[in-house]
């Protein structure tokens, strides 16, 4: 005859109660009484009704405690398990709802609870759209308005985009499977940049395969960023919580994802402009340069003078030369100057310019010195550019 | 910044950030009239290429294969045989 320590049986007992299958995962239904809540944010209680009562432990974080009332009637789910130190038999509670809650809500509710303590609607996790996608995956069913509302907006907005349906049912038996595997199949496609998971309005059943576990775990297991659309506006379906992004329709989430042209255009143009702009900045400055040796070139002049004086034994014809060079001079880059300070920075070239670039080496002509007869030029107007010859080479002055 | 290979085809992406980083540079300033010629045109063959793209784009749409899809272009199959019989 064996002699156990308590122990011992303790212990057995313990062990035989936490591998019952029924024990282990139960919902349980009664009145709270002997509400105790600790400092520390447990709570300790006892469910009764007219037959029997059991004692209950909640510990942090477990979600509905602001349900617990003494006298209130709850539906619990939890563990039933033995604390071995006291010998007692508890339940460990790990959710609290008021009693006259949906039994489905009540599985809703907890599937919640343990989707969020693992992380899975986190907002570190959300991730951002891509601002210009290439490729876009939807997941929803190919009949109906859905699909073909989102055809429309982003054949609209952004028909640089591919769409690629992966058809799946949305409503009924099986459908929460075919969702999750619809969205798996859009995750084995290599460059999908985002994905839209969609389903029109409907009644709470209808719109229940997007609060299964499987199709939330296929969202979760993404690696483009998913983008839910799932019933109307004030659904919230599990779905809608693990996505990256909720959008109130399927037409809306159509739009978040797709940019719109017409915005684009009207960027680039303005970029167009700033490029314009910045160009004439640019050719505005070299004048100013040009300005500056004018003015030095003046202020020599009288210098020039004098030296012409002290070259007085120079043959009269070389004097003149000399003047007539730097008379030229000035008068054409004062004459240029004069001309392009009038001209808005943005349109020189519009206004008749041009500009001239080697054709073998692409370097902007600004000299006679840069071009013999024979070389081929670039010469650039306001709408494009045509190649010419040079027939002879030029002389300085 | 320009990795592209010669064949490629540059997307709408790639080409208007390049655009972007172009309009960028010329701002900087400090270029000589030939750099910011240089830029300039560049800018501008990326800016037509940003409107090509823009305007003349038809949107694609394709197929993803799933185990309904499947079933439903069988079930369209046997449907089309029927009405050959």
């Amino acid at each position: 005859m064996p002699v156990y320590s308590v122990g011992q049986v303790t212990r057995y007992l313990k062990e035989s109660l936490d591998a019952d299958a029924v024990l282990g995962d139960l919902w349980v239904r009664g009145e709270v009484s002997n509400l105790f809540n600790s400092a520390a944010g447990h709570h300790y209680f006892t469910l009764k009704d007219g037959a029997g009562q059991l004692k209950c432990v909640m510990f942090r974080p477990a979600t509905g405690g602001e349900n617990l009332s003494d006298g209130g009637a709850v539906i619990t789910h939890g563990r039933v398990s033995l604390y071995e130190v006291r010998g007692d038999l508890q339940l460990y509670v790990d959710m609290v709802q008021p009693e006259g809650v949906g039994e489905r809500h009540l599985e809703l509710e907890r599937l919640k609870a343990r989707l969020e303590a693992e992380g899975l609607f986190h907002p570190s996790r959300k991730r951002p759209l891509p601002p210009y996608p290439r490729r876009i995956a939807v997941v929803t069913s190919p009949f109906g308005s859905v699909w073909h509302d989102i055809q429309n907006v982003v054949g609209r907005r952004y028909p640089l985009a591919e769409l690629a349906l992966a058809p799946t049912p949305v409503q009924g038996e099986g459908a929460a499977a075919a969702i999750a595997e619809a969205l798996e199949a859009a995750d084995r496609e290599e460059d999908v940049d985002v994905v839209i998971v969609a389903r029109g309005g409907g009644s709470l059943e209808e719109l229940w395969p997007f609060n299964e576990e499987v199709v939330a775990r296929a969202i979760y297991a993404s690696r483009a960023p998913v983008v839910s659309a799932v019933g109307h506006e004030t659904d919230y379906t599990v779905a809608d919580l693990v996505a990256d992004v909720r959008a109130p329709t399927p037409s809306a989430a159509a739009e978040m994802v797709a940019p719109d042209r017409s915005e684009l255009i009207v960027r680039v143009n303005a970029s167009v402009n700033l490029l314009s702009q910045r160009l004439g900045e640019v050719m505005e400055m070299r004048f100013r340069d040009v300005e500056q040796s004018v003015w030095r070139l003046n202020r020599g002049a009288p210098d020039a003078t004098t030296w012409r004086q002290r070259l007085d034994d120079l043959s009269l014809a070389s004097s003149r030369s000399l003047q007539n060079y730097l008379a030229v001079r000035v008068e054409r880059v004062t004459g240029l100057e004069f001309r392009l300070g009038t001209l808005s920075p943005a349109n020189v070239l519009s206004r008749g310019y041009a500009m001239v670039q080697r054709q073998d080496t692409g370097e902007t002509v600004t000299s006679v010195a840069q071009v013999d007869a024979g070389d081929d030029v670039q010469v650039r107007v306001s709408d494009g550019a045509f190649t010419a010859r040079t027939l002879a080479a030029g002389g300085q002055g | 910044m320009s990795s592209e290979k010669p064949g490629d085809v540059l997307s709408f992406e790639d080409a208007y950030n390049r655009l972007e980083e172009t309009v960028r540079r010329l701002e900087e300033g400090g270029l000589s009239l030939s750099d910011a010629t240089r830029l300039f045109e560049e800018g501008m063959h990326l800016a037509r290429i940003c409107n090509e793209l823009l305007t003349s784009a038809e949107m694609r749409i394709t197929r993803l294969q799933t185990a309904y899809g499947e079933q439903m272009r069988l079930l369209a199959d046997a449907q089309d045989e029927s009405v050959e019989d």
